[in-house]
């Protein structure tokens, strides 16, 4: 009995998550890139793994992170305490301690492989653990760093990913519905213009420089003898250090912690294709694991308050950044839905379920008559 | 372009009736270039003049180009026990020499101990002091590979030493050199003090633990010379012999098998400390010039200079031209060009290359010397034989401010001597490929400023440029002359007039081929030779050549010419095309050499002229003209020419030439494998003669 009673709330569940932007929240991912090789790009490498360590203890598990590392700096000959890397020059915090997982590594690194793992496209060999197998309510983190410029991110210092690219591997991800909300985070020169051609909606981006301008390094650690961090990354750690899990520090309040004098640059960030309002944002969103927990008398209430919730969302009046740019999502939303006819059946059956008033007289009645319908089958099979 | 000039006038007669067709603008430009021949060549000789005059003020300031090197990143962790093992050394071996006199390898072998103590690999090589003998065949092969004589004495041997410190997390493909001469037996104080300095290095070195690549400590044993010990070794380390040696059986102390190497070499210090310094500080001077003027990538010499002058606050220096310094004419040009500079600066305020007078005069001391070590082609170290196996090198010279005696001064002159080469190791260690990135061809006007390739060809592209033009205007006037004189239509072949004068100049390039070669079969004479003996039976053996050549073959002499008395002009025409094709295959190989020929032989060539005439007519401006030209092959003279460099005139010359002063610096020419020599010898001398037989062409 309890297990039918199961299958059909994974059925009415089914019924509610189908429609594009009415999905929940369902889990977290990042996918962080450290894009250049040698030894003086020390500090690219630290500051991917202090971003890993950060959304680490954010909650985020490893088996959701994808960390790309474009060199091996802890082994690096040259590398004065082997094994370790550090962002400060205190040395206090070893981040390349026990625990850290890295799914590409070395000549690994590649715009091929990172546009595979964006758009999920692998070959067959390529096990689970350096997927990004995220889904339609995921909220996925895209972070990286190394040299870049006009429109594009250099890679391994043999090739270079184009803004095109990354546009073109997040409008596949949408189609794909691999995820729900995209912060891509960018620590280069001139990173605002690699987000340029972008225009899926859901992407939120945020670059360390505007164009013409150039990302600096933040401090030297002269027993190592490289620059251990950028100032970028190590201004947003610092804001993170100040966080835990529990916290709701806001998006806007991360973006506002930019200061263009420390910086020497200027943050950009580019709101037009994400709808929510960054205020009312957590930061957890995209750096924890942290779920939307909603008390409810009744477990089936719960997924009717969800729909009106999210249905509400829409028509919420839109941050002031994205006052031209405010309709163009839900166009797509509706060609999109359109276009497939499993979910055209499935929205229009969903349609159907809100038409009825009394939501739960529904429910009740037909978990009344599966019971009649297994009570009568079960004595026939006897 | 005479060519074309001529195809296009054929084509304009045989189109009469059509339409006139306009030849395209780039050959206009020649035409109009090769009929203006004589203004033009005046002015773009002075304008060749002229930029190299300019050059210490188009001199742009050294950058480090290479992001892996970040010089002075990181901290020095040299500490003072480092530099009291050093300092121990250098007492152990003055207090070893005070008590024992002889021809040992003790001190080698104290050495050595010292090195294992540290950690560090040992090995000792023993080598035969000559080494460089001149072969014909061998000019441009690379380094010799010093084949081992049958017969080697134990009279007279070397014995370097060696150590290796291995990275320990390195892959062992790869390595820095240090380089040590210490003369064994008659090194002086001053001289063990540079063993102090990188044995103080070197125990450092032995405990870090970011080395990526080896590190070699040589001590080179400099009693017969700096450089034959290195290239001892690294013919050793490069190119393994493996006959045994004679020399393995000369004393006690065995060396077979015992050779150790390590990975490619990535770049080389030499490091020497000589005399006291004149000035309040330490003094550092860098010498960078390889064999044919051959230079290591800028970004070494970068390095050093940025580490001594901003983290150790050496003094340093390059070589320069000190009688320069006080010469009036140049101060006069670096006033002007201040004062041009002060007003471009106020027309306009972002005209910012005007620089002062005695930065002017420096910048030109500096950059002579610089021209003149290059043009030589003789490597100004021991860094030398680094570079005929591609390995970028650099000898550091070090003047200490103290005595040599002076104990507290010289552990904190160990500490910055030390922390300068720590500091230029962990920059080369960061390197992931050799140096590639910063310019191999350049002049240094001080040691933080140089002048790239693509500024300084300007000078010579301006200096030859009157050379083309005026061989065509000459071959076309020549042609026109003999058309005139000669009725005979077998000879109105245009294109074959120049075949006589060809013969003449290909002649004399002969001879100056042969010429060159000479001193090799001179060398071979049984029997042993003062200098000046040999010089004066290459100069018999050269001139009796010469004679030959001119009777032998019609038309060749300046006296016997009656079929073709018009033909001077042809032949001055061949000759400065031979000159201009000697010159640019010169500049390829060894720009600065190419520059001081094309100095000397552009206006000679240009100026050359039938003095005949000249007194003939009795003009004055012929008259200047016909001293002039003569005056410029004087000078143009070789033997001439290094008589006045080395400011020797008057009596001084005869001497100078019987005595075979030149004999020895074109022995030592040869003996480094100088290009220049050959220079000389088959572009210089030939030229020299031609303008020597238009000279006095009986026209």
């Amino acid at each position: 009995m309890k297990i039918l009673l199961i299958l059909g709330m994974l059925l009415c569940y089914s019924f509610v998550s189908s429609s594009g932007d009415t999905t929940i929240h369902t889990n977290n991912w990042a996918v962080l890139v450290c894009t250049s090789r040698f030894w003086f790009n020390y500090r690219h490498m630290a500051n991917t793994l202090s971003l890993y360590r950060t959304v680490k203890r954010l909650g985020i598990p490893d088996e959701r992170i994808i960390l790309m590392l474009a060199d091996d700096m802890a082994c690096n000959a040259r590398n004065e305490y082997p094994a370790q890397v550090f962002n400060n020059e205190n040395h206090k915090l070893n981040l390349y301690g026990d625990n850290v997982e890295v799914d590409y590594r070395g000549y690994e690194v590649t715009v091929e492989n990172f546009l595979r793992v964006l758009t999920g496209r692998h070959e067959n060999a390529v096990p689970r653990s350096k997927r990004l197998l995220s889904d339609e309510g995921s909220h996925i983190l895209l972070y990286m760093t190394g040299h870049g410029g006009d429109e594009f991110l250099k890679f391994q210092d043999a090739e270079e990913l184009q803004s095109h690219d990354l546009a073109d591997a997040v409008k596949q991800m949408k189609e794909k519905r691999r995820f729900k909300e995209l912060m891509i985070m960018v620590d280069t020169c001139q990173a605002a213009t690699l987000f340029n051609q972008l225009q899926s909606p859901g992407v939120l981006a945020i670059g360390s420089s505007l164009k013409g301008e150039n990302s600096y390094s933040h401090h030297l650690d002269s027993d190592i003898g490289v620059s251990v961090v950028d100032r970028f990354t190590y201004y947003t750690l610092a804001f993170f250090e100040r966080l835990n899990i529990y916290d709701n520090a806001s998006l806007n309040s991360l973006f506002r912690s930019y200061d263009p004098r420390l910086l020497m640059s200027t943050a950009y960030y580019r709101t037009d294709l994400y709808q929510p309002h960054l205020v009312e944002v957590p930061v957890t969103n995209f750096f924890g694991s942290v779920m939307e927990t909603i008390h409810t008398d009744s477990a089936y209430k719960a997924f009717s308050s969800k729909i009106s919730n999210s249905k509400s969302n829409p028509e919420m009046p839109l941050n002031q950044v994205s006052e031209h740019d405010a309709n163009i999502p839900n166009d797509e939303l509706k060609t999109e839905k359109q276009k497939c006819p499993y979910s055209q059946m499935r929205a229009d059956l969903h349609k159907k379920l809100e038409k009825l008033e009394n939501v739960d007289t529904v429910v009740n009645l037909s978990i009344a008559v599966m019971v009649v319908v297994v009570m009568v089958s079960s004595s026939l099979l006897r | 372009m005479a060519a074309v000039k001529r195809e296009n006038e054929e084509e304009v007669k045989t189109d009469d009736g059509s339409p006139k067709i306009k030849p395209r603008p780039i050959v206009r430009l020649g035409i109009f270039l090769i009929a203006h021949s004589p203004i033009f060549s005046v002015v773009f000789s002075a304008a060749g003049v002229l930029a190299l005059l300019l050059l210490p003020l188009l001199a742009k300031n050294t950058y480090i180009s290479e992001n892996a090197l970040m010089p002075g990143s990181a901290r020095s962790m040299l500490s003072n026990q480092d530099v009291s093992d050093g300092s121990k050394l250098v007492k152990d071996i003055k207090n070893f020499r005070l008590n024992h006199e002889g021809q040992g390898v003790e001190v080698q072998k104290l050495i050595g101990t010292y090195m294992s103590e540290m950690g560090a690999e040992v090995s000792y090589q023993k080598f035969h002091p000559e080494g460089n003998q001149f072969h014909p065949l061998h000019f441009f092969s690379g380094p010799d590979s010093y084949t081992l004589l049958e017969n080697v004495s134990c009279a007279s041997y070397g014995v370097n030493v060696a150590g290796i410190i291995r990275a320990p997390r390195g892959d062992g493909k790869e390595s820095i050199v240090l380089v040590t001469p210490y003369d064994f037996i008659n090194g002086g104080d001053y001289e063990s003090l540079s063993l102090g300095i990188v044995s103080s290095l070197f125990s450092l070195l032995s405990r870090v633990t970011w080395l990526s690549k080896d590190i070699i400590w040589l001590v080179a044993d400099s009693r017969y010379g700096d450089y034959r010990p290195v290239a001892a070794w690294l013919t050793e380390y490069h190119s393994p012999s493996f006959k045994v040696s004679d020399l393995l059986k000369c004393n006690e102390l065995n060396t077979a098998d015992n050779f150790r190497r390590a990975g490619t070499v990535a770049a080389a210090l030499v490091l020497k400390v000589d005399g006291r310094s004149d000035r309040f500080e330490d003094t550092l001077s860098i010498y960078a010039e390889a064999s044919n003027g051959q230079m290591p990538n800028l970004d070494l010499i970068n390095v050093v200079n940025y580490l001594a002058v901003h983290r150790q606050g050496f003094y340093v220096k390059v070589e320069k031209v000190v009688s320069l310094l006080s010469s009036s004419w140049l101060k006069f040009f670096g006033e002007i060009f201040e004062a041009v500079g002060k007003l471009g600066h106020t027309l306009n305020p972002d005209w910012n290359f005007g620089i002062p007078a005695a930065d002017y005069l420096e910048g030109s001391a500096t950059l002579a010397s610089s021209l003149y070590s290059q043009a030589l082609g003789i490597p100004t170290g021991p860094h030398g034989a680094f570079r005929d196996y591609q390995v970028d090198a650099i000898t550091l010279k070090v003047s200490p401010r103290f005595p040599p005696d002076s104990k507290t001064r010289q552990h904190e002159f160990f500490l910055r001597g030390a922390r300068l080469l720590e500091g230029t190791i962990r920059s080369v260690n960061n390197l992931l490929e050799k140096f590639h990135q910063s310019f191999f061809l350049y002049l240094l006007t001080s040691p933080s400023k140089f002048i790239s390739v693509g500024v300084y060809m300007i000078a010579f592209a301006l200096l030859v440029a009157p050379l083309p033009m005026v061989a065509a205007s000459l071959y076309i006037d020549g042609c026109k002359a003999l058309t005139n004189s000669t009725h005979n239509p077998a000879e109105n072949f245009k294109s074959w007039k120049w075949l006589d004068a060809a013969k003449q100049v290909f002649a004399l390039h002969l001879l100056g081929f042969i010429v060159t070669l000479l001193p090799y079969f001179i060398c071979q004479l049984p029997g042993q030779h003062s200098p000046r003996n040999r010089s004066i039976m290459w100069g018999t053996t050269s001139s009796s050549l010469l004679l030959i050549t001119f009777v032998t073959i019609p038309g060749c002499s300046p006296f016997s010419s009656r079929l073709h008395r018009n033909n001077w002009a042809v032949l001055k025409s061949v000759t400065i095309a031979a000159a201009f094709i000697g010159l640019c295959l010169m500049s390829i190989i060894n720009f600065a050499t190419a520059e001081i020929g094309a100095l000397l032989l552009v206006p000679t060539c240009l100026m050359a002229q039938p003095i005949k005439p000249a007194l003939r007519s009795r003009s004055i401006k012929s008259l200047l003209g016909a001293l002039c030209s003569l005056v410029l092959v004087t000078i143009g003279f070789p033997v001439m020419f290094f008589a006045i460099s080395k400011g020797l005139l008057g009596e001084g010359l005869v001497g100078l030439s019987l005595g075979g002063e030149f004999w020895t610096w074109l022995e030592s020419l040869w003996a480094w494998k100088s290009a220049t020599y050959l220079y000389i010898g088959m572009i210089h001398l030939p030229c020299w003669l031609l303008c020597l037989c238009i000279l006095f062409h009986p026209s």
